[in-house]
């Protein structure tokens, strides 16, 4: 008689319930603890001054054999002064990028274009003609951008500095690229406020050697990376920070030469503050004291 | 002819397999994305911090102070409100200098209780909104320091936090 072959059973699967009642518990408990946003903080050294100014007392003298470094911003300008002497002034024209509520899309409007609208009695207008609420636009500006200007004189307009720049996103500018003098790869553009960009202006291609502000960052860039660059108006905090970068080389042996005092208008938005110091300590300027223009 | 209906088992279990890769899948992307330090500045409500660079990180949990577009608040209790702030001519404001000189005092009491130094510079978490004017700024850190909280820090957001 022929054995009866025995017909293995089926694999009997694993009771997953117990499990997936444990990752139901854990996920939603993980999803709460975690930090969608990342905070930091930016430690800074009182005001100088404000205890003096409470008194009525006159500021002290300045040492004549430290470097005494300022950073002073206007609405139309930044300048660096040390030792009771200043850089030239560093143009720039305020760009606010708003997200307009009605379609979600970002827009651009040159800063001095929406005060006036304001003061007219209209809000700056979406890309879809939606107007922004005039007592809360202000608040719905998502980025501030200083572009670089080039100025031949105080009456003259100007006209804007475009550079290359690395991106990460689409259009976002990230590092102004400089050439081996430590240059910025920039020109400046055509047209009405040179607002066009300069055709002479090229992006590197891939292979060739360019570095940012950052040390050591010198490459080679890769075709992927060489691909993302983008033509961008040159932001003044760039031109700042390559003028701290060297004033703080060049005089490293002084005792001051980790100091700096950031100085604004009441006007000045908090958000420029933070860039300037961003720059100031990314620049090897680590305590950075704030002081009021003019107080 | 007659089509043929196609017969169906009636016993079939309910697989979990699928669901329990996807759940592992989420639960190795969640562990992979907490901060196991946690967080000791949570960002207030209404208020938009200025993105920067900085990756210090503050060390222990500091009394804060919110200067958003309406209210100066000390510890999450409203004091003054920004508009206020902006429009008074000197550089003490009052009424959250009071509130902070209270707040200095009991931490002071409760160092001594402790046996710590009592006269260490009180630290302070200042969180601002990125489009508040630098008057309201300045106003508030020099109350801050007016009122013995000399390490003043600004919350920020961290530029580029995903790439860590």
């Amino acid at each position: 008689m022929a054995k009866e072959i025995k017909k293995p059973a089926p694999p009997e699967e694993p009771d997953l319930l117990p499990a997936m009642g444990l990752f139901t518990i854990l996920i939603p408990m993980l999803l709460s603890m975690t930090a969608f946003q990342k905070l930091a903080i930016v430690e800074v050294n009182l005001p100088e001054r404000s205890l003096m100014n409470m008194q009525d007392e006159p500021p002290p003298e300045p040492d004549q054999q430290s470097l005494n470094l300022s950073l002073a911003i206007t609405s139309d300008y930044m300048v660096i002064g040390a030792r009771g002497g200043f850089q030239p002034n560093v143009f720039f024209k305020e760009m606010w990028t708003f997200r307009c509520k009605s379609d979600a899309q970002l827009i651009t409007h040159a800063a001095e274009d929406v005060k006036a609208s304001v003061e007219a009695g209209k809000g700056p207008k979406c890309k879809d003609g939606v107007e922004m609420d005039v007592e809360k636009y202000m608040y719905e500006i998502e980025t501030i951008e200083l572009w670089a200007y080039e100025k031949t004189s105080e009456e003259d307009p100007g006209r804007v500095i475009w550079a290359i720049y690395s991106s990460q996103g689409e259009n976002v500018p990230d590092s102004a690229f400089v050439d081996g003098n430590n240059e910025f790869l920039a020109l400046t553009g055509e047209g009405n406020l040179g607002l066009t960009p300069p055709p002479a202006l090229k992006k590197p291609g891939a292979g060739v050697a360019v570095a940012t502000l950052a040390e050591n960052s010198a490459r080679k860039l890769k075709p992927e990376d060489a691909a993302r660059n983008i033509i961008y108006p040159l932001s003044a905090y760039d031109l700042i920070a390559k003028d701290l970068i060297a004033i703080h080389t060049q005089f490293i042996d002084l005792d001051d030469a980790d100091n700096i005092i950031v100085v604004a208008n009441d006007d000045t938005q908090f958000d420029k503050i933070i860039s300037l110091m961003d720059r100031a300590k990314a620049s090897g300027f680590i305590k950075v004291n704030l002081a009021k223009l003019g107080g | 002819m007659a089509r043929k209906s196609r017969s169906y088992n009636e016993n079939v279990p309910f697989s979990l397999t699928s669901m329990m890769d996807m759940m592992t899948i989420i639960l190795v992307f969640m562990i992979k994305n907490i901060d196991a330090e946690g967080q000791l500045v949570t960002q207030a409500e209404n208020l938009i911090l200025p993105v920067s660079t900085s990756r210090v990180q503050p060390k222990e949990v500091s009394l804060t102070v919110i200067v958003d577009n309406n209210y100066v608040l000390v510890d999450n209790g409203k004091v003054i409100t920004t508009k206020e702030v902006l429009d008074q001519e000197e550089l003490l404001i009052p009424m959250v200098d009071s509130v902070l000189k209270e707040r200095r005092q009991t931490e002071k009491e409760h160092a001594l209780r402790m046996g710590l130094p009592a006269d260490e510079p009180g630290n302070i978490i200042v969180q601002i909104d990125k489009n508040i004017p630098y008057d309201a700024m300045y106003k508030v850190m020099a109350t801050c320091g007016f009122s013995g909280y000399t390490n003043i820090a600004f919350a920020v957001s961290m530029k580029n936090a995903g790439e860590e």
